[in-house]
Order: C-alpha cells, then sequence, then structure tokens
C-alpha cells in the first residue's frame, strides 16, 4: 500500500483514464487517486471532458446518403 | 471463407459463404481472431495490420461451404459494413469540417471499402479497417484542399506555439466546477473547440475518446507511432480542456451559481 504519489498519477492519468495502463499500474493510480482530492478533481474532469467530446460527437448519417452508397454498392456489383 | 472472397470475380455472384460472424464462422475461426482484437491493448497482436489472408486453412471453411446458406458478398457488405456510416459520418464530419464533404468522404470510403472487401479477415476489427480507408482517403482526397499552415509540423511544435496555455488551468477556481461547467457546455461549443485544435490531435481525441480505439489501434489507422499517438491525444486533450473552460468562464457558466471569479481565470488567460 505505497502511494504512488502525485507525480506519477498526473504523469499516467491519460493513459489511465484511456485504459492503457497495465493493471498494477492501473491499480496503483486508482489507490493513490482514491486518496488524493487533487488527483480525484484531475481525474473527474478528464472523464467529463470525455463524455462531453461523446456527447458532441453523435451524428446520424443523412438518409440520402445512406440511399446513394446503397445504390452505388449495387451498381457496383452489377458492373462486376 | 478468405479463400471464396479472394477472387475479385466473386463480387459480381452470389457465393456460398459460411454464415460469417453469425454462428458458424464465429464459432469456428472467428471466436478466436476476435478474441485477439478486442484485447489488443497489449499491442503484441496486430490485428488491423493483416491484410494478406490468401493462406488460411481450407478445412473448416470447405466444410461449413457445403452446408451454409446461399451468401451475396453484397449483402454481407451491407449487413457488416453499413451500420457503421453513422460513425463514419460523424468522424467524416470532424475530418472535413462540413456535412457536403463529409458525406462524399463517407460515400468514398464505402466504395473502396467494398472493392477492398475481399482483403479484409472475416473475425479482424471490420471497425478499425474502415476507419484506416476513411482516413486515408481523408488524407489522399481532402486535406489537400484544406488550409493548415502547421500540417506536418505539428506534432514538433512546443505547445506554447500551439496557444496551450498552462496559465489558464492555474487561475481557475476549483476542478469540480471546471468539470461541473463542461458538462454543462452546449454540443455546438464542444464542436467549436475540436474543430479549433490542429487535426492530428482532433482526430486522435475522436478516435479514442468517441470510437474507443486503444493507442496501438489509433496508431494504425493514423499510420504513426504509438508515442505519436500519445503525444496528440494529450495535447489535443489539454487543449480542449483549456478552450472548454475558457469558454465557460466567458460565458459566465459555473457551479456556484454566482459569477465566479471570470476576472481571475480572464486575465490570466492571453
Amino acid at each position: 500500500m505505497t502511494d504512488c504519489g502525485c507525480e506519477k498519477a498526473k504523469a499516467e492519468l491519460e493513459e489511465y483514464l484511456h485504459n492503457e495502463l497495465a493493471k498494477a499500474d492501473a491499480a496503483d493510480i486508482a489507490e493513490h487517486i482514491a486518496n488524493c482530492d487533487d488527483c480525484t478533481g484531475d481525474a473527474h474532469v478528464g472523464t467529463v471532458l470525455t463524455q462531453a467530446v461523446q456527447r458532441a460527437c453523435r451524428e446520424t448519417a443523412p438518409s440520402d446518403l445512406r440511399d446513394q452508397v446503397l445504390l452505388t454498392l449495387r451498381t457496383l456489383q452489377s458492373n462486376h | 471463407m478468405s479463400v471464396l472472397l479472394d477472387r475479385p470475380a466473386v463480387l459480381g455472384r452470389t457465393v456460398r459463404a459460411p454464415l460469417l460472424f453469425s454462428s458458424q464462422a464465429a464459432r469456428t475461426r472467428g471466436d478466436v481472431s476476435l478474441s485477439a482484437m478486442t484485447t489488443s491493448k497489449d499491442n503484441s497482436a496486430k490485428p488491423v495490420k493483416s491484410k494478406a489472408v490468401a493462406h488460411e486453412p481450407v478445412t473448416e471453411e470447405s466444410e461449413a461451404v457445403s452446408e451454409a446458406p446461399v451468401v451475396d458478398v453484397r449483402t454481407l457488405f451491407e449487413d457488416q459494413a453499413i451500420p457503421f456510416m453513422d460513425q463514419l459520418y460523424a468522424a467524416g464530419l470532424r475530418m472535413t469540417r462540413n456535412p457536403s464533404d463529409a458525406a462524399d468522404l463517407v460515400q468514398e470510403t464505402f466504395v473502396k471499402a467494398f472493392a477492398a472487401f475481399a482483403q479484409f479477415q472475416q473475425g479482424t476489427n471490420l471497425k478499425a479497417w474502415l476507419y484506416r480507408i476513411l482516413t486515408n482517403t481523408f488524407i489522399n482526397s481532402y486535406r489537400k484542399k484544406q488550409r493548415d499552415p502547421y500540417q506536418g509540423t505539428i506534432d514538433e511544435l512546443e505547445d506554447w506555439q500551439l496557444g496551450g496555455a498552462e496559465s489558464v488551468t492555474q487561475g481557475r477556481a476549483t476542478r469540480s466546477a471546471e468539470a461541473e461547467a463542461i458538462d454543462h457546455l452546449p454540443d455546438s461549443a464542444v464542436k467549436d473547440a475540436l474543430q479549433a485544435i490542429p487535426e492530428d490531435f482532433r482526430m486522435a481525441v475522436y478516435f479514442a475518446d468517441v470510437e474507443g480505439f486503444s493507442y496501438q489501434e489509433i496508431a494504425d489507422i493514423m499510420k504513426t507511432p504509438v508515442g505519436t499517438v500519445m503525444s496528440r491525444l494529450h495535447r489535443g486533450r489539454r487543449m480542449l480542456r483549456d478552450l472548454l473552460s475558457e469558454y465557460a468562464v466567458e460565458r459566465g457558466i459555473n457551479t456556484s451559481g454566482t459569477r465566479a471569479q471570470p476576472a481571475t481565470a480572464g486575465s490570466k488567460k492571453k
């Protein structure tokens, strides 16, 4: 139960948030975050940022694009 | 199956293919490659790299072929690839920054993907494969049209040259207020901020945060080392965070219900 400290936690926070750390490293960071208000805040901002981007990037392709693509595929196939 | 699909001539015809993905294929060979794909964090498997499919063992396939129902290649493509259209369109919008170019880009991507579908190895990550085609198509056809003075050198620029403003962060109210503010921003503000950061950073953020690709998968899609992906993603998110917090402060959006020190943050940001 040795705390990895803010320095390591902040350096690896992005990798931690993107699930890129090995299990043991991720556990270290998680443990530190649980005990550090400052790093908890950083992690929270990082998570909220991801969610904001996800929300903003939801799109539905126009239906005429869908029709056009399907039509093109049919044309391509019959030309083969 | 790959043996069948490998011949371009097959494209135009109705072929007997195993029930790809649906049942049999998934249980025989697909399972293995799928699990290799989804656990690509360890970077040992480079699933999206695999292009050579010509020499697959034929044993299971030929058995399956004899019992499987008739599957049309186009139907297969429509079933598997077309469902990604909304996502590809969303990515296209972030790339091209306008709906009509995004639609053209997606159309071109599907045409190329269909033509190359024989080279796609069933059971590997179709989404990543489609995104690679989308990205290549964008770079070859659209990026040239767009003006980005930093293009190509962006990774070498220092943060201060990019307008990254660490000082903004330091001068801000508490982190929970910042998170709350970002959480309450309209989508349009987030989109604007995304459009404002350099393209390679923007796409790294998009691939990681929206699509959930691993760093290795993004590296394959963007054809760049993993270290570069990390740098682009982290710097992109840093810039995004600063832009959004700035925006929130300008709009007086804060969590405490009062106007939380707009002067402090505002005065430090320039």
